[in-house]
């Protein structure tokens, strides 16, 4: 399927372990939903990155979902109650909305992955949402964005709209 | 020797009875002036135990589900006391224990780190009330506690003391342990006499690591055998106060894994399980009922499924934790049984000291501290950062700092209502008290349900010992003590009942004990709530304390406060409000809710001291004697000297990964480490090494606006030079660490950056002259004033925690 055929989700989720971020990973690749992609990027306690990636659009000679945009971020919870600190999220995914042209994953994960944390990025046709995104049960915060065009556009668009979601929701 | 007068403390010398000539000849010596004071013959060891945030419903010896063996064998050549009370908070038991008299009596009715401004609360022993083992080792015993401390104020714990606020202070000739409220039982910076000594040297050694109960029990063993091998006969007063059960639960693997699925069927069934278990056991009334679950805690079949293996381990750890306190424990018994004198040592072991402690939340957490610190997490989240730090296998391992869901704790009361800080009801003022004398206990075995209170442990304690409470100790006139003697109960299951009237007060939660009836008053606040909107209905002039709920019980035929008869007998209910009003008096409770009055503006003086100055050889500070550098722009700057081959390590840090901040010096590169209770962790480094020879470098932080976990700009320089910057959007607003203390030129115990986890402590290899904090102050004096409320609000939320 080309995922310039309808309209593209991008499911974007925030975790505060590896392992969660994981198993969100493996569940929505074996949920029998059409992925276009896939990727979860965690940072350790010393603050070394790891990346996994399912990423069908690189066998299709698109650009590839690493490669377009990443942004994850974690629920920053109210501090002594009275006092709503701006999520992580907020911050990492602002900077990228104003400069989401494409650069490595690697290095966009490094600036927005908080240390401990992980993300995790899904692309699909809408067509599987309905698969997909159930299989998402661990994330601490996650946002669903959309967009049509031609599949790199398309990615992008969804990326933004995602991120543009995550930030909103803010603390 | 004649019998001294012992109603006036010190004993006094004996006069000298022999001749003193001239010269020697003719004169006698009179060799009792050489002697020491002699207890009252006869006067038996005591052993005097306290678990820490226990319920009555967790040993197995009162039907719980944590096996016990050395309580019940206790238990079984002893007596069990089912009518035992405390207070429903750390500090106040710990205090009535050791004083006999009323926790607000003696300043502690909170905490001990929180010292306020009002009598009954300024956590400071009046000298009218001299506590119990000042009393013992004035009369001839030898005198030790081991464990946990908790009744010095905050501010008082390092070499200036004041020192008589430490154990030595109340009278104990040796103290090892920790004065906080709570220590990591992996890495817990200790002090033993008047010297906190930090984590001891066998942290570090990864195949046989340091493990607190155990070193409780050598240490207390060592000391015995010590007493021992200088005096034969001198008794002995052993104080072992553990640090179990307390967050944060920490115990071995195969500890908690002995509980591998003994808890999967959740809290509600677990209650169920154990007040059957009452019943068969006898240890609670026939008729006694089952209370009834709260809506504040939820039921375990609401639980997700994918959690519930989650707060299964949570009790599983708990459980091993409590059970290996009873192993060491143990220990200590049968180092007594081989000395032999255990048929003359008074053993009076209390499990718990305060209920069950709910202060979990309903969640449980990876960090205790969390909670204190305000940042809310869902179940969900506490299972991530729990994945984070080794996941639920290593719940209990010293990368996290746990505490259970308080519905485990309500379990752990059963088959009462609420736990601790709800001095109102039994779940957090009613735990089981175990005791052991084969020299004088009569009917081994059975079970004693005289209306007790910890007030009256002392009392009794002097009592058999034939040791009168002193009018005068220091020539300062002796306040009476409030308990009374319960020692006929020793041998007379019938004795009379002499506890008869009591007052309860703990934040606000109060209750009035007269001949059986027991008015219960709550605030209608859920305990483990502090935010301003819980807080808000208690403001003065606004909260009408006569108004709160009033339930009223008949304990003689309601065990367990099943059924309110506040509707019933409305006469007795007003008899005994006013009763409670004047204990309340009497006693130095009143304001009520002085506990809180830092959340209603009633704070002491803003502190002027902004510059900290360290030198490179200062080490284990405690935690809540750090500069206070939390919601304020400070830097951290550092006079070092570098090697020509450049150098390595800790220039300063306080605690640890789970909370904390780090300066330090990694691949020849100035780093910043902080750690926002382990939740978020930023890092920042230079962008070049340090330079060789004399060197300043610093840390700023610049915050964002004045608010409390403010976020800010971290810039590092180098002799003035900016060589790296990062930001931290969130920072620790009340407190990093409830025990892990602050070294200069080095990371003591836990670290804070995990990256040099293997070369800890990671002393610098240059030299560290010294380390100031300036704490910046922000421009506008009412900012000031709103934090310096928030800290202190803050002060007080992880004082309740303790």
């Amino acid at each position: 399927m080309k995922f310039d055929d309808e309209t593209t989700d991008v499911l974007i989720g925030g975790y505060m372990s590896k392992d969660a971020a994981q198993q969100d990973y493996e569940a929505a690749l074996k949920c029998g939903g059409y992925l276009h992609g896939a990727v979860v990027v965690s940072k350790d306690l010393n603050g070394e990155l790891s990346v996994e990636q399912t990423d069908h659009m690189v066998r299709e000679g698109a650009a590839g979902l690493g490669a377009v945009g990443f942004a994850v971020g974690l629920f920053a919870p109210p501090l002594l109650a009275a006092t709503a600190v701006g999520a992580a999220i907020g911050a990492g995914a602002g900077k990228l909305l104003h400069r989401r042209t494409a650069s490595k994953l690697e290095q966009q994960a490094g600036e927005t992955i908080p240390i401990g944390g992980a993300g995790l990025i899904l692309a699909y046709p809408h067509s599987a949402a309905a698969k997909v995104e159930p299989a998402v049960t661990r994330a601490i915060k996650k946002a669903v964005g959309e967009a049509e065009g031609h599949h790199v556009q398309a990615l992008k668009g969804a990326i933004a709209d995602a991120q543009q979601k995550m930030a909103e929701s803010g603390t | 020797m004649s019998e001294p007068d012992r109603t006036r403390l010190p004993i006094r010398r004996p006069r000298f009875q022999g001749v003193a000539n001239r010269t020697l000849h003719g004169s006698v010596p009179d060799w009792d002036l050489i002697g020491h004071a002699e207890p009252p013959a006869g006067a038996p060891n005591v052993l005097l135990v306290l678990i820490d945030d226990a319920g009555f419903g967790n040993p197995a010896t009162f039907g719980g589900p944590i096996a016990t063996p050395n309580y019940t064998r206790m238990a079984e050549g002893g007596l069990k006391y089912n009518r035992f009370h405390v207070t429903a908070l750390c500090s106040p038991t710990r205090a009535a224990l050791l004083t006999g008299r009323n926790s607000h009596t003696v300043g502690v009715g909170s905490v001990g780190e929180f010292a306020g401004g009002f009598p009954g609360y300024s956590a400071t022993l009046p000298r009218d009330c001299a506590p119990l083992p000042r009393i013992l080792r004035d009369n001839g015993y030898s005198t030790a506690a081991f464990g946990k401390w908790h009744l010095t104020p905050d501010g008082q714990q390092g070499p200036a003391g004041p020192l008589d606020r430490w154990p030595t202070g109340w009278g104990f000739d040796y103290f090892y342990g920790f004065l906080g409220g709570g220590a990591s039982q992996w890495d817990p910076c200790l002090a033993e006499n008047q010297k906190i000594i930090g984590t001891e040297p066998t942290y570090y050694d990864r195949e046989n690591p340091y493990y607190l109960p155990d070193a409780m029990a050598d240490k207390t063993i060592e000391w015995l055998h010590g007493v021992r091998a200088q005096d034969a006969h001198k008794p002995f007063f052993v104080y072992f106060s553990t640090g179990c059960s307390h967050a944060p639960h920490h115990v071995a693997k195969a500890w908690a894994d002995k509980y591998k699925g003994k808890f999967d069927q959740g809290w509600d069934r677990l209650r169920e399980e154990t007040f059957a278990r009452q019943k068969a056991l006898g240890v609670i009334p026939a008729d006694a009922e089952l209370t009834g679950r709260n809506e504040a805690f939820p039921a375990w079949d609401d639980v997700p499924e994918h959690l519930k293996p989650f707060y299964a381990r949570q009790m599983e750890v708990y459980a091993g934790y409590s059970e290996n306190a009873d192993y060491n424990v143990g220990r200590v018994i049968d180092a007594v049984d081989e000395l032999g004198e255990l048929d003359n040592t008074l053993i009076i072991w209390i499990w718990g000291d305060n209920g069950a402690s709910m202060e979990g939340t309903i969640t449980g957490s990876f960090n205790e501290l969390t909670m204190q610190n305000g940042i809310p997490l869902t179940d969900e989240m506490q299972l991530q950062l729990s994945e984070r730090y080794g996941g639920i296998e290593a719940w209990g391992g010293e990368l996290m700092d746990p505490h259970y869901s308080a519905a485990w704790a309500w379990a752990g009361n059963t088959p009462f209502q609420w736990g601790k800080q709800v001095g109102s009801h039994l779940g957090g003022t009613r735990n089981p008290m175990v005791i052991h004398w084969p020299g004088r206990v009569t009917g081994a075995g059975g079970l004693r349900s005289q209306f007790t209170h910890v007030t009256d442990v002392a009392p009794t304690i002097l009592d058999v010992t034939g040791i009168p409470v002193p009018s005068s100790v220091d020539g300062v006139d002796q306040e009476p003590m409030h308990g009374v003697t319960f020692a006929g109960t020793l041998t007379d299951p019938a004795a009379p009942e002499r506890h008869t009237q009591q007052y309860f007060e703990t934040i606000g939660n109060r209750a009035m004990y007269k001949d059986g009836w027991w008015l219960a008053m709550r605030t209608p606040r859920i305990p483990w709530v502090i935010t301003p909107e819980a807080l808000k209905p208690y403001a003065p002039g606004v909260w009408d304390p006569d108004a709160d709920p009033a339930e009223l019980y008949y304990l003689p035929d309601d065990y367990s406060q099943a059924h309110d008869l506040a509707a019933e007998h409305p006469d007795k209910v007003a008899e005994l409000k006013e009763l409670f009003w004047a204990e309340a008096e009497r006693y130095q409770v009143l304001p009520l809710l002085a506990t809180l009055s830092t959340f209603f503006g009633m704070l002491p003086p803003l502190p002027e001291e902004a510059r900290f100055e360290f030198r490179g050889d200062v080490q284990n500070v405690l935690s809540g004697m750090i500069p206070r550098i939390y919601n304020h722009s400070y830097a951290i700057s550092a006079d070092l000297v570098v090697p020509a081959g450049g150098a390595e390590g800790v220039i300063v840090a306080e605690a640890d990964h789970l909370g904390g901040f780090s300066l330090f010096v990694d691949g020849g590169k100035l780093t910043h480490t902080y750690s926002m209770m382990g939740v978020f962790v930023y890092r920042q480094q230079a962008g070049e090494p340090l330079p060789a020879g004399e060197v300043n470098v610093r840390m700023e932080f610049a915050a964002d606006e004045a608010k409390p976990a403010t976020g800010g700009e971290v810039t590092l320089f180098i002799n003035d030079r900016p060589v790296g910057k990062g930001r931290m959007d969130h920072t620790v607003p009340v407190r990093f660490s409830g025990y892990a203390g602050m070294d200069i030129g080095r990371d003591n115990g836990g670290v804070v950056d995990r990256g040099y986890e293997d070369r800890k402590p990671f002393p610098f290899t240059g030299t560290v002259k010294k380390v100031v904090f300036d704490v910046k102050p922000h421009l506008a004096s009412e900012d000031e004033q709103q934090l310096h409320a928030a800290a202190h609000r803050g002060h007080a939320a992880h004082a309740l925690a303790e």
